[in-house]
């Protein structure tokens, strides 16, 4: 005997067969129409037809049979694969690209290895020596942006960073520098992949390990390339222009990366013109964070500036860097209201850097300006190329070997001869054998390099490496599907 | 008797008229017929014209022909006491059916009798001569001598050519000279590589249009391409590997310093022209290396080039699209 639930079954009682035959030309599966347990509407309402006389039943009639049947192409969707792939949201991809990732639990902790201390990168005796980076400071340089997507943190189990000879000439210099309440003005060159952006994060980490201020641009190429909203400031001779959505990131990391210090700091200026009002003796967070919008931005970051570099209240020295210094060098992207080009110099941020670095304006509680050049993504620039080349040869020495420049030569620029003229220049060049070997080493003990490490091999990824280059000497050993 | 007719002629000479056949003509009367000049100046003059029956008489009491005068056996000093002679071959190979092959044979065997126990050269040592191929042996002689002998020959002929240089007879030379090839190639030797009064080694490689000269010399493992390092010179990881590989395979580069300048082609044919140039400087350092570098393929030179393109064709081998019609 046949249950009216079974409907499976042919032999079906005439009033089932015909509800069953209903369901179907609505188009609903049979299970369905049956197991409703779980919806909340009544299946009737839920199946039902629409009224006779509305669109929705215009729309949904089947073909009359006058009509005959109907040659249609269906437009084939996208996925149809019934798989439903949800788009990342907006910012999601930049996100993905830009992200960093400093450790990694398959490498091996490496043994032995000892954390960075406020001298540590002073001590000649620690040349050649791998130290890892501490924690705290490694989250004030992640708000920093120093960390980039094109080195190799995500390989490692703990960050770590090789001291060199021209590690311990930097920070001996900034130490030397603050200690005497000067300003160091000092620009890294060399070729590509040789660490100078390194460097800038060694310097860095000097600075927040010894409680400076920093205030870091990671990319100079944001701020010439027209892809941040500019403003002009108004009764400025010539026109200067503003950033308000670059500077209030630059406040926001600004803030995160020296959390401790402002919390610590107190104001000694009275500021007008900000969106908030900030009393004298409040702390330079409550400052920083009353840049809520870019409308404000370049005021509050103006007044936190003028607190942060205020001379005999306690301010610690201060470390400016910035990477990319080509970009900064050259005619911006961006235009006059009368569609001229804007130098990058008059962009109000790039000068406040180019004053700092050619000596203008100098840093009143002492500290460094360090600006790196990049070889990747970056325009020629003559007049840069021959001031950098010509202080290094003056710093060598001098005499016949300095560089002139060329006669017929068009495009240089006397503005950026003039920021370039007393500068302090590192030329970073490859490692030194004993050097490589430490490095070597160390990516040994982490697991990544699965070699032995003696002689013949530290001489084999130096020479592959181009004499040493770091950049090189990795894609030759770790980024290799080999061993 | 008139022999004016061409028939007459040939039968004259033949010494049969249609006539008489199956009867001899006497030599004299046959001589007689073809009528000779009464220049006696031009004796390679024949005329054949018969002339007349006077004429003809004539010339059978003026001139008869006159053989040669007998000879004489007792007046040759070595034939005193011989009265039978007849033509000797010089080699008794002549009744062979291929005497040229036979007789280098058999002196070949001589040889080996008697200078076959003097002392002998391993293989690997003796000069190294390329031997005719039996078609150009066969060439050579005119005659088809068979592929079995011919290895036989040759098996005596590598036999005695590497008895101790010093002690081979000089014969050996001219008997040699049939077996040996027209042009040898092992001859073409290039020259030494010489180290100079620096220590520099100056090697020379090509590969496709690349041209590469390497200067290998004793230091530390610096190498200068063009005057740049090898990270600038190459920007492949792969090439820069291709170009020191020669140093690489044999554990040397923290012992040699490269100074190179290459020339022409692309990245990959420069790194490898670089290859085969410091693979050169290195062997003039070290020739015992030689074994280890052709093991790691940096030894033969690479002759590979690009193919030509082709009429009728697209490129060297891409033909147009087939069509039916």
């Amino acid at each position: 005997m046949s249950a009216s639930n079974c409907l499976r079954c042919c032999l079906l009682r005439p009033s089932a067969s015909a509800a069953a035959a209903a369901r179907l030309r609505q188009g609903m599966p049979l299970a369905a129409a049956v197991a409703a347990s779980f919806s909340t509407t009544a299946n009737h309402s839920a199946n039902a037809k629409p009224k006779p006389g509305t669109r929705a039943a215009e729309r949904n009639a089947p073909p009359s049979i006058r009509q005959g049947k109907l040659f249609t192409i269906k437009k084939k969707k996208k996925n149809d694969s019934g798989a439903r792939v949800k788009s990342p949201l907006p910012g999601e991809r930049k996100a993905f690209r830009k992200r960093i990732l400093l450790s990694n639990t398959n490498a091996l902790p490496v043994p032995g290895l000892t954390d960075l201390g406020a001298e540590s990168m002073l001590d000649p005796s620690n040349v050649c020596k791998v130290l890892s980076l501490p924690d705290d400071v490694i989250d004030q340089l992640r708000a920093d942006e120093a960390f980039k997507t094109t080195q190799c943190w995500s390989m490692f189990r703990k960050p770590s960073m090789l001291i060199r000879t021209e590690t311990v000439d930097l920070i001996t210099r900034m130490h030397a520098a603050a200690k005497n309440n000067k300003t160091l003005r000092l620009v890294l060159t060399g070729d590509r992949v040789t660490g100078k952006s390194l460097m800038l994060l060694q310097a860095m980490t000097q600075a927040h390990l010894n409680d400076w201020l920093v205030v870091n641009i990671p990319d100079a190429q944001e701020l010439t390339t027209a892809c941040t909203e500019y403003a002009p400031i108004l009764d400025t001779e010539p026109m200067q222009y503003m950033q308000q959505n670059y500077v209030l990131k630059l406040i926001q990391a600004i803030k995160k990366s020296n959390e401790k210090l402002l919390l610590k700091l107190t104001t000694v200026f009275s500021h007008a013109g900000l969106p908030q009002n900030i009393p004298i003796k409040s702390p330079l967070m409550q400052l920083a964070n009353s840049a809520k919008e870019a409308e404000g931005a370049w005021a509050v970051f103006q007044a936190l500036w003028q607190e942060m570099t205020a001379q005999g209240h306690g301010r610690p020295p201060m470390l400016l860097s910035l990477d990319g210094l080509t970009h900064i060098m050259r005619i911006s992207d961006y235009r006059t209201p009368a569609f001229n080009p804007i130098h990058s110099h008059d962009l109000a941020l790039v000068r406040l850097f180019t004053d700092h670095l050619s000596g203008a304006t100098s840093l009143p509680n002492g500290g460094a300006v360090i600006a790196a050049t990049s070889r990747n993504n970056a325009p020629r620039n003559p007049s840069m190329e021959l001031a950098l080349a010509q202080r290094e040869a003056e710093q060598l020495g001098g005499g016949k070997d300095v560089p002139q420049p060329q006669p017929y030569l068009k495009g240089y620029d006397e503005r950026v001869e003039a920021v370039l003229r007393n500068v302090q220049v590192i030329k970073l060049q490859g490692l030194s054998k004993l050097e490589a070997r430490a490095l070597m080493e160390y990516w040994a003990a982490s697991g990544v390099l699965r070699i032995t490490v003696d002689e013949k091999s530290v001489t084999e990824k130096w020479a592959l490496g181009g004499s040493g280059i770091v950049g090189e000497m990795e894609r030759a050993s770790l980024l290799t599907m080999r061993f | 008797m008139m022999a004016s007719s061409r028939l007459g002629i040939s039968t004259a000479l033949r010494g049969l008229r249609p006539s008489a056949r199956g009867q001899w003509r006497p030599l004299d009367q046959q001589f007689r017929a073809l009528r000779l000049c009464n220049d006696p100046k031009s004796t390679r003059c024949l005329s054949t014209d018969a002339g007349s029956f006077e004429d003809f008489l004539k010339t059978q009491q003026d001139q008869a022909i006159q053989a040669a005068p007998e000879i004489n056996l007792a007046d040759i000093v070595d034939f005193r006491n011989i009265f039978h002679a007849r033509a000797v071959p010089v080699s008794p190979s002549y009744f062979s059916r291929q005497p040229r092959f036979n007789d280098s044979y058999l002196a070949l065997q001589k040889l080996m009798q008697s200078y076959g126990k003097l002392p002998v050269v391993s293989t690997s040592e003796v000069e190294r001569v390329a031997w005719k191929s039996l078609v150009e042996f066969r060439q050579m002689v005119g005659e088809r001598v068979k592929a079995s002998d011919y290895v036989k020959c040759l098996e005596i002929v590598k036999r005695l050519h590497r008895i101790h240089p010093e002690l081979k007879p000089p014969i050996f030379v001219e008997a040699f000279q049939a077996f040996k090839r027209d042009i040898q190639p092992f001859t073409n030797k290039p020259n030494p590589i010489r180290i100079d009064w620096v220590g520099r080694a100056l090697g020379i490689g090509r590969r496709k249009s690349s041209v590469a000269r390497a200067y290998v010399v004793e230091g530390n493992g610096e190498v200068l391409i063009n005057g740049k390092t090898l990270a600038d010179a190459f920007g492949r990881v792969h090439d820069r590997e291709s170009a020191v590989w020669a140093l690489r395979a044999t554990d040397r580069l923290d012992k040699y310093n490269v100074w190179a300048l290459v020339a022409g082609g692309g990245t990959t044919g420069q790194a490898e022209a670089l290859t085969l140039a410091i693979a050169k400087g290195l062997m003039a350092h070290e020739p015992a290396l030689k074994p280890a570098l052709r093991r790691a393929g940096c030894v033969t030179r690479d002759m590979r080039r690009v193919e030509r393109k082709k009429h009728g064709r697209v490129k060297a081998r891409k033909m147009p699209t087939w069509v039916k019609r």
